[in-house]
């Protein structure tokens, strides 16, 4: 999830890396148990057994087979893609044991009971994450790919209904309008920083082509701002954008107030600056002094040196930073919901007001597909553009 | 001083030195030529430890190189490389005290003992004591790489490909200083290098590698004689091997009693091609020693020399 | 270089007066917010939120360093060079994960207070450590490393005074980096109820108090700004070619 792969590696020994994880993997449930029941609310989840019906077991077999054929994977990763695979088949596999060992685990009738991962099963999940994400390094692919594959096959099989049973799911579908309009609020968050953003640092960008005072200006002020803990210019936004309102109410009525989105987009943006700056400058300088010279020579001018020229060869720099800079929106949307601008952040502040684990993670998760997502796309984008990764 | 005994080595599906046996006396300098991929560096480091063999021994002063402990047995050894890999975090002085830091040598001694090798290499001491590396060009940052090889005065110098890297005006320059230091010191001294004429610059005895194998061992004057493998005459220009064995012979040895008034004069150290081209210079078929009136050299003595 | 040093060292002590005079103030925190009706924090004394947060982060930094650096040791030396792929996955997966969610994760597990914020504390900031010593140490010329062990080094002779001294100037970068991170990430903990200076931001929100959220926000950032200017003063002069 990082702009910029590592470069690809020798097909071969992998199994050094992959191995210890897959075993963590196959173990974690066996020691730390595959599902928790909890009677009640007020009660905590205790490990509970998996049922033994038929879909259980199907699901548990293909789980330890596919373990079996990441090891496999790793020992001789033919096709390349191998690993990946067996890790993500894997994981859905794990989340369809999970889910079908509840539904079939819970007491009939038992409407207040709650079911949950246990702790092996998290463990599990968090070493085959690893394991994708590293096999995926490995190929000298996208690890958000297989990730986001995962993430969307779990989507499915909660869709298909085979997760129901569990508190996480059923809490989900209680508050499924709330949930989408915080992720709703949650992308338009990100978008309209990142935006925010593109406008201040485009122009600056393009101006400090050659203007090496303004550019260090610029760079030095935007690597400024990243030093601020973003909670505190949240905090310290609102003071003069509660002033401004007051000043001008047709701001206000506008929603650009103290409190709400405006202290967060605002600041969001002012950290994403500086890598939209840094990618735009890098960008454009893909084109050397040199070519651009013996382009202008052959009679282009300036602005078709830009577009032809700078943009094309720059897309992939470009492309890049916006990865970046926009899986770090993502996350520091999380923080709005604190200065009222909504969000998946206010899910998660919910669930730590009511310490109710089932609530962090409803919040946790889709802010985590959102950041994979967006990781996965642009960088697919990439691929597609002339002279990207 | 060094004794190879059927030394062999792999790496992975190549054999990189196959049954390799030949002795550096004392006091020699002893160049190990060949090509690329003949084996020549992985032997010097079996001396070292750097590389362990599969098969044989290396004996270092009568010794199994493999009984030692590898650290002690490297800090009583020179190491020369071709890319130097001076310390950049130190400075020149800090560079060359690394074996007597390690040893435990005391500051005084140590300060002492840079400064003395300072002038050995040809840098002066004030100026260079407190540089960095990086300010350094490569011939100096070499002559660094050469102290600090000597500076716990070690037995046993090996160099690898030392001068490679380094223009040909440089590299003469520090040919000459490594002769200076080796007449000098007396230590023993294996060197690495492709380079036909440096080897005939430097050395006392030649060994020629090819393929992991010893091609030949001996005199330059006895590898370019009659017998020299065919690894060797790959490595000069056909026809030229006869001038390279002239190159290898010292004038002096072919003399003939009697003078030669009138005749040029030929300078002390000259080798047969020296006279060789000082005739055809001159157009003359005898030449006179500058220094020894009594003996001439003529143009037969010189073909017999170079006979193949 | 000694000008900069002075010129923090005075804004530090200016930050400590402001800290002593903020409960003090009461005037001015009434003129800039005339609505709010006790708008100076006296909730908690101010040197202790900074002690606190003070002590929270860089302890953090401090166990971060201890588990981080000796990792990316053993992950660039021979055997643990497998590692490598796993440990950038990890950086890959945290990444895409922010801070507050970690420490939100935490929380059930660890309970309210300074724990999960800790717990969260550690993990990121291992990072940057880690991220550090791999490239500081990947990057050291390989030419050093051969002469190095030629000489006679041993491998922890070759690591302490060659591998090391020459890494110093990205290690330390890491170390700002996770000072920086530290310090943010800290500030952030107060919502799971760690006592420090992002108490008042917090508490400020949660009682529509902006005098609270400016004060607690003002001097969160200052802490931050004079942290990083002051690691970056101890990086500059280490910076290799100079004289150590």
């Amino acid at each position: 999830m990082r702009a910029g792969e590592p470069a690809p590696g020798p097909p071969g020994p992998a199994l050094p890396a992959l191995a210890p994880l897959a075993l963590a993997a196959g173990l974690a449930p066996l020691l730390l148990g595959w599902i928790a029941v909890a009677p009640n609310r007020l009660l905590s989840p205790r490990p509970a057994a998996l049922a033994e019906t038929g879909p259980v077991l199907l699901a548990w077999a293909l789980f330890h087979a596919a373990l079996l054929a990441l090891l496999l994977a790793a020992w001789r990763p033919r096709p390349n893609w191998l690993p990946e695979g067996a890790a993500v088949l894997a994981i859905l596999a794990l989340a369809a044991t999970v889910g079908l060992g509840t539904a079939a685990g819970l007491p009939p009738g038992a409407a207040a009971a709650r079911a949950a991962p246990a702790a092996g099963a998290w463990v599990a999940l968090l070493a085959l994450a690893l394991a994708t994400a590293a096999a995926s390094a490995l190929r000298g692919g996208t690890p958000a790919i297989p990730l986001l594959a995962a993430l969307l096959g779990i989507g499915a099989l909660g869709a298909a209904g085979l997760l129901d049973s569990l508190s996480l799911v059923r809490e989900a579908q209680g508050r499924a309008a709330d949930l989408r309009a915080a992720l709703a609020g949650h992308l338009a968050l990100s978008a309209a920083a990142l935006l925010l953003a593109l406008l201040a640092a485009l122009p600056l960008a393009a101006l400090s082509l050659s203007r090496p005072r303004l550019e260090a200006a610029f760079l030095g002020a935007a690597s400024g701002i990243q030093v601020i803990p973003s909670i505190a210019l949240f905090g310290l936004l609102i003071a003069p954008l509660a002033a401004l309102a007051s000043a001008f109410p047709g701001l206000r009525a506008a929603g650009l107030g103290g409190i709400g989105p405006a202290p967060a987009v605002i600041g969001i943006a002012a950290y994403l600056v500086l890598p939209l700056g840094r990618g735009v400058l890098s960008g454009l300088r893909v084109a050397s002094a040199d070519l651009v010279e013996a382009a202008r020579g052959q009679g282009l001018s300036p602005g078709q040196a830009l577009w032809q020229l700078r943009l094309p060869l720059g897309a992939g720099v470009m492309l890049g930073a916006l990865r970046l800079a926009a899986v770090q929106a993502i996350g520091l949307a999380t923080l709005a919901a604190l200065v009222g601008g909504g969000g998946l952040g206010a899910v998660v502040f919910q669930g730590i007001g009511q310490l109710a684990s089932d609530l962090i993670l409803l919040g946790v998760l889709p802010i985590l597909a959102l950041s994979l997502a967006a990781d996965a796309g642009i960088a697919l984008l990439a691929r597609v553009a002339p002279g990207g990764s | 001083m060094i004794a190879f005994e059927g030394v062999f080595h792999r790496f992975g599906a190549v054999q990189a030195l196959e049954d390799v046996t030949f002795a550096v006396p004392t006091g020699t300098l002893c160049v190990v030529l060949g090509e690329s991929g003949s084996g020549k560096s992985t032997l010097l480091r079996t001396v070292n430890r750097l590389v362990e063999p599969a098969a044989g021994r290396v004996l270092l002063g009568g010794k199994d190189v493999a009984g030692a402990d590898p650290q002690a047995l490297r800090r009583g050894i020179g190491y020369v490389i071709q890319s130097v890999g001076l310390f950049p975090h130190r400075s020149v002085a800090g560079n060359i005290a690394t074996v007597p830091r390690l040893l435990g040598w005391d500051r005084a001694r140590t300060e002492a003992r840079t400064d003395a090798l300072l002038e050995m290499v040809g840098l002066d001491p004030a100026t260079f004591r407190d540089r960095r590396p990086a300010t350094l060009s490569g011939g100096q940052a070499q002559r660094v790489g050469l102290a600090r090889a000597l500076a716990a005065d070690p037995p046993v110098l090996l160099m690898d490909e030392p001068f490679s890297a380094l223009d040909p005006g440089t590299r003469r320059g520090l040919q000459a200083a490594l002769r200076r230091i080796h007449a000098g010191t007396g230590k023993t001294i294996l060197l690495v290098t492709h380079d036909l004429e440096e080897a005939l610059a430097l050395a006392g005895r030649i060994a020629v590698m090819a393929q992991g194998r010893l091609a030949a061992e001996g005199t330059p004057a006895a590898v370019l004689g009659p017998g020299a493998p065919e690894p060797l005459r790959r490595m000069i220009r056909p026809g030229t091997l006869a001038l390279h064995r002239l190159a290898a012979l010292p004038a002096a040895g072919a003399a003939a009693e009697g003078p030669a008034p009138g005749a040029p004069a030929l300078p002390p150290g000259a080798t047969l091609a020296d006279a060789l081209l000082l005739m055809l210079d001159r157009g003359a078929d005898r030449l006179s020693f500058a220094g020894n009136p009594g003996r001439h050299l003529g143009m037969a003595a010189i073909l017999r020399a170079a006979a193949p | 270089m000694r000008r900069r040093a002075t010129l923090l060292a005075l804004e530090a002590l200016a930050f400590l007066a402001a800290l002593w005079a903020a409960p003090r103030a009461g005037a001015l925190w009434h003129a800039l917010f005339p609505e709010v009706a006790r708008p100076t924090y006296l909730q908690d004394p101010w040197f202790a939120l900074l002690g606190s947060h003070l002590a929270l982060s860089l302890g953090a930094v401090a166990i971060a360093a201890a588990i981080g650096l000796p990792a990316g040791i053993l992950a660039t030396r021979p055997g643990g060079r497998r590692l490598r792929p796993v440990l950038d996955a990890a950086f890959s997966l945290a990444q895409g994960l922010p801070p507050v969610a970690a420490i939100a994760l935490a929380l059930p597990l660890l309970g309210f207070g300074t724990a999960p914020t800790l717990l969260a504390l550690v993990l990121y900031a291992a990072l940057p450590f880690l991220r550090a010593a791999v490239s500081g140490l990947e990057a050291v010329p390989p030419a050093a490393l051969d002469a190095a062990t030629g000489l006679g080094m041993s491998p922890w002779q070759r690591l302490w005074e060659v591998e090391l001294p020459l890494a110093r100037p990205v290690l330390l970068s890491g170390l700002r980096l996770a000072v920086t991170l530290s310090v943010a990430t800290t500030a952030v903990g107060a919502v799971a109820g760690a006592p420090c200076l992002g108490t008042p931001i917090v508490t400020g929100l949660a009682n529509a108090n902006p005098s609270y959220v400016l004060q607690g926000a003002l001097f969160t950032a200052w802490l931050a700004l004079l942290l990083d200017r002051a690691l970056a003063l101890l990086a500059a002069p280490l910076a290799p070619g100079e004289a150590p």
